[in-house]
């Protein structure tokens, strides 16, 4: 199992629970045998995407930008468990997160094709991919949380996911019992089939 | 036309921020300019700027946090990027929210009591229904950041506009045409967004299956055009 991390918390104080998951996840993942490749996001420059559709048209499969997120890219490609990890932002990704995540792009085919009855995408990389997405919130919020949780669901069909769940950590709780969650979260992905 | 004061006698003032990466020539910004030209026609003060640009320099932001001060309505237009809105535009909305929940210091600018936020938004699936995300993480925005939710419009096609003044665009466009108007006539009587309005935006400028098949084989044209057809299912990573 290839698991590549994406930890898109800001690199100071604020940024410290998404480290903190990041750490759990990396950890948990290890002890289970599997690869793992992690990207501490708010460290590598990034630059957004252009919109310019190049990497359909002019040179498919790859960026006209050069960066920090090519790695991301070819890591990806290779990866069977994508981990996106992020403050929940009004109930969405942070930035930093949202900047890696408009750039897989390239990873995907300009064509539509008709999926669950909705227009998509197809990948550019056949593979039985799965998708955990982790939000860090300071406490609870419902409104939030409904639409983190709906939202991880939109990328996994738009990114071809064969599975995906979706989970929150709160900054002051307990931290056996956020751990526990997490692992639950990924052994449910690392099973699927 | 008239202007339209505040209760203070104050000129009313609406900012269109776009949040597309293609700027000026963005479909974002097409639809987002002609809902601000109708608010202008009713009397509103107009402004604009881009995510990108408010990002820019220290100077920019400070200049993005006085615009959204002083304005009674803020319009965000962006495209879909990956179910959500465009990165440099969550970035916009970060340095917003946390300015106005006192994370940042204040600026000496005193706006307009009650501040809305609306949002358009476009993308180019065929179904306006997958913005709906989108419109839901904006309007959380609004309520974190203390603004009043004044609705959201969101269409699919988008594709199928880009570049045309609205105007200019013909039948095709006639609903969109009629739901940014619907909507530029319940904003500047402070009203939210219709139903209707919203209704009419997100229906089909075309069959799906017309737009799938000028869409797939606009993408094998300019793939050929640039020489690389036979290579657009490439895998370079592989």
């Amino acid at each position: 199992m290839n698991i590549l991390i994406l930890n898109g918390g800001p690199g100071d104080a604020r940024g410290a629970a998404c480290r903190e998951v990041a750490g759990m996840v990396e950890g948990q993942a290890r002890s289970k045998g599997w690869a793992v490749a992690v990207f501490d996001l708010a460290g590598l420059e990034i630059k957004p995407c252009r919109g310019c559709f190049a990497c359909w048209l002019k040179h498919p499969g790859r960026c006209v930008i050069k960066d920090g997120q090519e790695a991301v890219l070819r890591t990806a490609a290779a990866g069977d468990l994508q981990v996106w990890i992020t403050p929940v932002t009004f109930g969405g990704f942070g930035s930093i997160l949202k900047r890696s995540v408009d750039r897989l792009l390239p990873n995907i085919l300009p064509f539509f094709v008709r999926i669950d009855g909705e227009v998509h995408h197809p990948q550019r990389y056949e593979r039985r991919r799965r998708l955990l997405a982790l939000g860090t919130l300071a406490g609870p919020d419902e409104g939030a949380e409904r639409i983190f949780h709906g939202l991880a669901r939109r990328n996994a069909l738009n990114f071809g996911n064969a599975a995906v769940l979706s989970g929150i950590v709160y900054e002051g709780e307990d931290r056996t019992a956020a751990a526990g969650r997490v692992r639950g979260l990924l052994e449910a992905l690392g099973e699927e089939r | 036309m008239k202007a339209a004061k505040d209760g203070s006698g104050a000129m009313r003032k609406a900012l269109l921020l776009v949040g597309s990466p293609r700027g000026a020539k963005s479909a974002s910004r097409m639809l987002g300019g002609y809902l601000m030209g109708k608010l202008e026609a009713g009397g509103m003060e107009t402004a604009e700027m881009t995510a990108a640009a408010a990002l820019q320099s220290t100077e920019n932001q400070h200049r993005t946090h006085k615009a959204v001060d002083a304005a009674e309505l803020v319009v965000v237009a962006f495209p879909l990027y990956v179910d959500g809105l465009p990165a440099p535009l969550v970035q916009a909305l970060e340095l917003i929210a946390d300015r106005r929940k006192g994370s940042l210091p204040a600026s000496p600018v005193a706006g307009p009591r009650v501040q809305r936020v609306a949002a358009v938004v476009q993308c180019g699936f065929p179904e306006a229904r997958q913005n709906e995300a989108a419109l839901a993480i904006v309007r959380q925005f609004a309520k974190e950041a203390g603004f009043e939710w004044a609705g959201g419009l969101a269409m699919g096609m988008g594709g199928a506009v880009t570049g045309k003044p609205l105007d200019k665009a013909g039948g095709m466009v006639r609903n969109v045409v009629k739901a940014l108007d619907l909507a530029a006539a319940a904003l500047l009587e402070g009203r939210d967004i219709p139903e209707e309005a919203a209704a009419l935006m997100g229906k089909r400028l075309m069959p799906t299956w017309l737009y799938t098949f000028m869409g797939n084989r606009g993408m094998k044209r300019s793939a050929k055009k640039h020489g690389v057809l036979a290579q657009i299912y490439a895998k370079p990573y592989e």
